[in-house]
């Protein structure tokens, strides 16, 4: 196992590499750059913005300049946009945000989504099973965009329960519209995919032996059926870890918590490419490494998975 | 080891389950269809889902016949006054009342429905071929081509594809075609992982073992044995990428890249409903959020009564 | 630990609290209006997005410009109706050949760090603005002034000392110009002119406008900067006229959605924000104290490609133009007091009075004949459609008025029209890479004269994306940059623009705001929105 990951944080790092170039490329192929705007720059005041930011180099020196400020100090550059902050400044400032929302919303959504999915696997195609799916379901099919404004209708205008928007350093008053709104995007996958894989456990034959050898209930579904069943659903939350604690657009743009979410739309809208470049490399790094920890749980929950 | 008692009896079980579950397939495979059908048939909440599905579909292409404006056609009238001459009404025959400019929201409603089942079915369409196929062979290949086409996953859900979209448009201008494309780009990638995730468990398996030791060429132990078996959590996965896929089609057409007015979709009209919420103009969020929600709600309900009918151990 | 930085938040808030209270309790009525004033001098905003600067030289959008304009002072700031006032400068000199101002500072002037405001800080902050090292995309102002040498100095071919501005001794500074410029001091409001501490911004170099390096001249200093969320600044003790600010507190709120920031205002969470698109005359009806509309130095277009047949003819360009009802779309679409536009310049631009172009005047059914007739002389007709795409960039009002003008378009003159939306920056590569035949544009003015807007029809103009060359225009605004009243010469230019019709002016904007009545010394007839903190205050509520 040791081995496994040692070589897998091996090819972490041309991996990373690769999605580097391959984004830089992307980037600076799409038309526009991080200084057009409806008033166009004379061209003396443009040439002196490339120069200032390195954009008359060719673009092979733009990379290696820019993996070399990462690999020798861990600099991620300047924004092309906020003229007085750095990518650092950016994402020290926004993750710590996205984590504490995204944190609980996958606190959230992951115990719920699990007990709704084995309960309606369990009550299969009864009432309670309908229930269970029918209310994940609900939170799920309104858009964030249509939910946020919503809650806020409700809690901060008509209730006046909750302050409309802001961090303010993570009260918990702030903290509570973007969790529903964030987890309840992500309840009726978890619930489903719970249900069906907890269904499709619960049919197999040593569960039926167990059943029949007339152990108790509760001792069939939390030793025996609830680990096989979470493979899949551990897939999937690993790849839903990383889209919450990276934040989203329209919750940090509506709740103007300040995370690092709406960059991930705006930088490449902005051709903000430094911060494009940084929100990439940490989506990608994190990704690489929520990976791996579902591949090593693959490992723990299902024995005869070897690599 | 601890497990091992459990490990033996598992595969004790699964040997002893082995031989019907295999001949039911290679050679009663039309009755385990007609199985699965008759399964299918006694979900309720499934036919009913079904039905829906099929009335929207109906909709969508027959609708327009009922009503005397078309999507694109500007009521002045209505225009001076949306939240007034703009409602829904019989009399002036916008059944569900007009959009900002007073175009009538029924016909839109109509031709964005065209446009988003389309982008759902044929989005998930390309996410179960791909996903399945490619997740099925990574994880069954194991190794290195695994390691190769996993971290090429890694790496097009990590790029910034906003950028993908934008050069297609700029390579080859604006068509509803490079919608599919964009979609179908993208969708496959978290389906890949999942099934790779089955597939690493099942090929351990010993039936999977069984046929490997007969001989069985890699290919047909893919198609025949590890995909029968991730069917369900297939079918359950794509029906959740749906709605996903319908509101990435309002973000391709904000790039630029897929639907243009006057052609609408769900995700542009529940978009521009969603601004109608203290607007007095509510209905220009519910109609088109209603259908959205109906379909949704459906695929779901279909999805998981495909699970079960396509479940063979599931009585 | 989370408890416990709430604590401490609290804490701090009530301190600061305690220490704003006492300099409003002594003022319990405004003393000029006599109007009780609230315990609490606190005004909350809606920013509509988070600055890319508030460093004076590096500002490029509005809201920037608020914050800058309360944390820096310039040599000349505006009242409330737009009109120029002392700021630093308390007076100024033209020289004869009307080339070189001179400015007389106020000797009481402070920075935030109690050292004074002297004429070096105006001449590194000049020098700095146009800095090839410091790139400022606001560098192109200062060319708009022609201060002597500046073009040199941004290109690179001249060291920054070289360009006109001088200090004569610590308060005495002065300005030369390579030609008359009868609007430079107009033009001397605007924050790329204002003064930056030297020393503060060597010590720290790019963070210096963090909030706890920044030092300012301005009556307000920055407290904290919450990046995408808050930008607060509380009162400057050491600035000149302290004694005469009577709000205690400013804090920006960052929310992008328009409609999230009406529901925050709801709350009472805001003080002010933007009324959301379409909603003006609902709320008109709702909140009429609350609501405003005043006229903004903008205006909103679409712009032909002159390069590109049949809008090469002049014939074409006029009937779209004719064919289009601009009321429809300020009343029905906008709502919310937009003036339908004939010409470029906006009526709300000082000392301009809009010419009487002959569109303006027609009516309806006269219009639409004339530019069927136009459109036939061209040789478009039913049997041979004119088609064409109308460009614009994605967004819910750009697309609005696109739908509704290419409806107007094919229903009355039978054009076919093909919408074609995009991203924003995809859009302006489009536009300035001429590959469009139609296209949206708009267009704020820099600072409150004609020349502004008019500059967009000189032949090579940055701006210029129509390709649109007349040489008397160009020598007109030549002239204009000399003339004491230059009007005649604008009025000129906006009939030639009215016939040749290289754009299409739709409208001129309007600001929209939501503003609690308790909210006072709102400047509503400044045309730029300049609004100063310092202004203001809450009266009881």
């Amino acid at each position: 196992m040791l081995s496994f990951i040692l070589r897998r944080l091996a090819i972490a790092i041309p991996t990373i590499l690769l999605i580097i170039t391959l984004s830089f490329v992307l980037m600076h192929a799409a038309p526009g750059g991080p200084f057009s705007a409806e008033r166009n720059l004379p061209p003396e005041v443009l040439a002196n913005i490339e120069q200032r930011y390195g954009l008359d180099k060719p673009l092979y020196q733009q990379i290696f300049v820019y993996v070399s400020g990462i690999v020798t100090e861990f600099d991620f550059g300047p924004s092309f946009k906020y003229k007085n902050q750095s990518v650092n400044d950016l994402i020290a400032s926004g993750f710590p945000v996205t984590l504490v929302y995204g944190f609980w919303s996958f606190v959230c959504a992951s115990v719920l989504g699990i007990s709704l999915g084995v309960i309606a696997a369990l009550k299969h195609n009864s009432w309670l099973d309908y229930a269970a799916t029918g209310s994940a379901i609900l939170g799920s099919v309104l858009p964030n965009f249509v939910m946020a404004p919503l809650l806020v209708l409700l809690f901060t205008v008509y209730l006046n329960w909750l302050p409309g928007g802001g961090w303010e350093g993570g009260q918990i008053q702030f903290i509570i519209m973007p969790v529903i709104a964030l987890a309840t995007s992500y309840l009726a996958g978890i619930t489903r995919i719970t249900r069906s894989s907890m269904l499709e456990v619960l049919g197999s034959n040593f569960i039926r032996s167990a059943r029949a050898k007339g152990l108790p209930a509760h001792h069939i579904i939390l030793r025996h059926a609830l680990k096989p069943a979470l493979l899949p659903v551990l897939t999937s939350l690993g790849l839903s870890f990383v889209g919450m604690i990276t934040g989203s657009v329209v919750i940090d743009q509506y709740f103007s918590t300040g995370g690092i979410g709406q960059h991930f739309v705006n930088a490449a809208l902005n051709r903000d490419y430094s911060v494009i470049m940084g929100v990439t490399i940490l989506v990608g790094s994190l990704t690489i490494l929520f990976n791996l920890l579902v591949e090593i749980l693959y490992a723990w929950i299902d024995p005869r998975i070897r690599y | 080891m601890l497990l091992n008692p459990k490990k033996i009896q598992q595969l004790a079980q699964n040997l002893a389950s082995l031989p019907p579950d295999e001949n039911s397939s290679e050679l009663k495979g039309r009755s385990l269809w007609q199985l699965a059908r008759a399964r299918f048939a006694r979900n309720r909440a499934a036919m009913i889902s079904l039905i829906a599905l099929l009335l929207i579909v109906i909709f969508s292409i027959v609708g327009s016949s009922l009503s005397p404006w078309d999507h694109e056609q500007i009521d002045w009238d209505a225009m001076a006054d949306v939240p007034m001459l703009g409602a829904p009404s019989i009399q002036s025959r916008h059944y569900f009342g007009t959009d900002d400019l007073g175009r009538d929201l029924y016909a839109r409603v109509i031709q964005g429905s065209q446009i988003s089942l389309m982008v759902g079915l044929i989005g998930s369409l390309i996410a179960v071929v791909v996903g399945t196929l490619y997740g099925a062979t990574a994880g069954y290949l194991g190794g290195r081509i695994d390691a190769l086409m996993m971290r090429s996953v890694d790496i097009l859900l990590a790029i910034p594809f906003m950028f993908v979209l934008i050069l297609l448009m700029v390579m080859f201008g604006r068509s509803i075609y490079m919608i599919f494309i964009g979609i179908g780009l993208l969708s496959w990638l978290d389906m890949s992982r999942i099934i790779r995730g089955q597939t690493l468990s099942l090929k351990n398996r010993e039936f999977i073992e069984a046929a490997r030791a007969i001989g069985v060429r890699p290919l047909t132990i893919i198609t025949r044995h590890i995909i029968p078996n991730v069917l369900g959590i297939v079918v359950v996965y794509a029906t959740l990428l749906v709605p996903g896929m319908i509101m990435t089609e309002s973000f391709i057409s904000f790039l630029g890249l897929g639907v243009q007015e006057p052609q609408t979709s769900w995700g542009a009209l529940i978009n521009e409903g969603a601004r109608s919420i203290q607007n007095g103009t509510l209905w220009q969020l519910l109609f088109p959020l209603a259908f959205f929600i109906v379909t949704l709600l459906s695929f779901y309900f279909i999805g998981d009564g495909l699970r079960d009918a396509l479940d063979p151990k599931d009585q | 630990m989370k408890i416990f930085t709430s604590l401490k938040l609290l804490f701090l808030a009530s301190v600061l609290l305690a220490t704003a209270c006492p300099s409003s309790a002594t003022v319990a009525t405004h003393p000029s209006s006599g109007e009780k004033l609230a315990a609490q001098q606190v005004f909350t905003y809606r920013m509509g997005a988070e600055p890319p600067s508030i460093d004076p030289q590096l500002v490029e959008d509005v809201e920037g410009s608020a914050v800058a304009r309360d944390l820096f002072e310039g040599l000349l700031t505006q009242k409330a109706d737009g009109s120029l006032a002392p700021g630093v400068a308390e007076r100024w000199e033209l020289n004869p050949a009307k080339t070189i101002y001179t400015f007389h500072l106020r000797k009481n002037a402070r920075w935030s760090n109690g050292e004074p405001v002297t004429a070096h800080d105006f001449v590194y902050a000049w020098r700095r603005a146009v800095d090839p090292k410091l790139a400022s995309p606001y560098a192109g102002y200062l060319e708009l002034t022609t201060l002597k040498n500046v073009s040199a100095v941004i290109r690179g071919e001249m060291p920054t000392t070289a360009l006109g501005v001088s200090a004569i001794d610590d308060y005495t500074l002065q300005a030369e110009l390579d030609a008359p410029l009868a609007y430079f001091p107009t033009m001397l409001v605007h924050s790329t002119t204002m003064p930056t501490p030297q020393k503060v911004i060597e010590q720290y170099g790019d963070s210096w406008s963090r909030p706890n390096h920044l030092v300012g001249n301005g009556a307000y200093v920055l407290t904290e900067h919450v990046l995408n969320e808050r930008m607060v600044r509380v009162r400057n003790p050491l600035y000149w006229n302290n004694q005469n600010t009577i709000l205690d507190k400013v804090i920006g709120l960052i929310i992008d959605d328009e409609s999230q920031a009406y529901n925050r205002y709801q709350a009472n969470e805001l003080d002010k924000t933007e009324v959301p698109t379409g909603q003006f005359k609902r709320l008109q009806k709702e909140r009429p104290a609350e609501t405003f509309s005043s006229p903004r130095l903008c205006s909103y277009y679409y712009m032909f490609n002159l390069d590109k047949a049949p809008f090469d003819d002049q014939r074409v360009r006029q009937a779209l133009s004719y064919a289009i009802d601009r009321d429809i779309i300020t009343n029905n679409i906008l709502g919310a007091g937009q003036i339908p536009a004939y010409t470029f310049t906006p009526g709300s631009t000082a000392n301009f009075s809009v010419p009487e172009v002959a569109l303006a005047s027609m009516s309806r059914n006269d219009r639409i004949k004339t530019a069927k007739a136009l459109l036939a002389e061209a040789g478009f007709g039913p049997s041979r459609p004119l088609k064409t795409t109308i460009f614009y960039n994605t967004s819910e009002g750009h697309k609005k008025i696109a739908i509704a003008i290419s409806q107007m378009w094919k229903q009355r003159l039978g054009v076919q029209v093909t919408l074609q939306n995009q991203e924003w920056k995809t859009f302006l590569s489009t536009r300035g890479a001429g590959d469009f035949e139609i296209a949206r544009g708009a267009w704020c003015g820099d600072y409150n004269e004609a020349s502004t807007f008019l500059d967009l029809m000189r032949s090579g103009s940055d701006q210029n994306d129509m390709r649109y060359k007349n040489a008397r225009i160009d020598q007109l605004l030549a002239e204009a940059k000399t003339l004491a009243d230059p009007n005649p010469n604008y009025a000129q230019i906006e009939q030639i623009v009215a016939t040749e019709a290289p754009i299409i002016p739709i409208y001129h904007y309007t600001g929209v705001m939501l503003l609690k009545p308790y909210v006072k010394g709102w400047p509503h007839q400044n045309v730029e929105a300049n609004w100063y903190s310092r202004e203001m205050y809450i009266t009881e509520h």
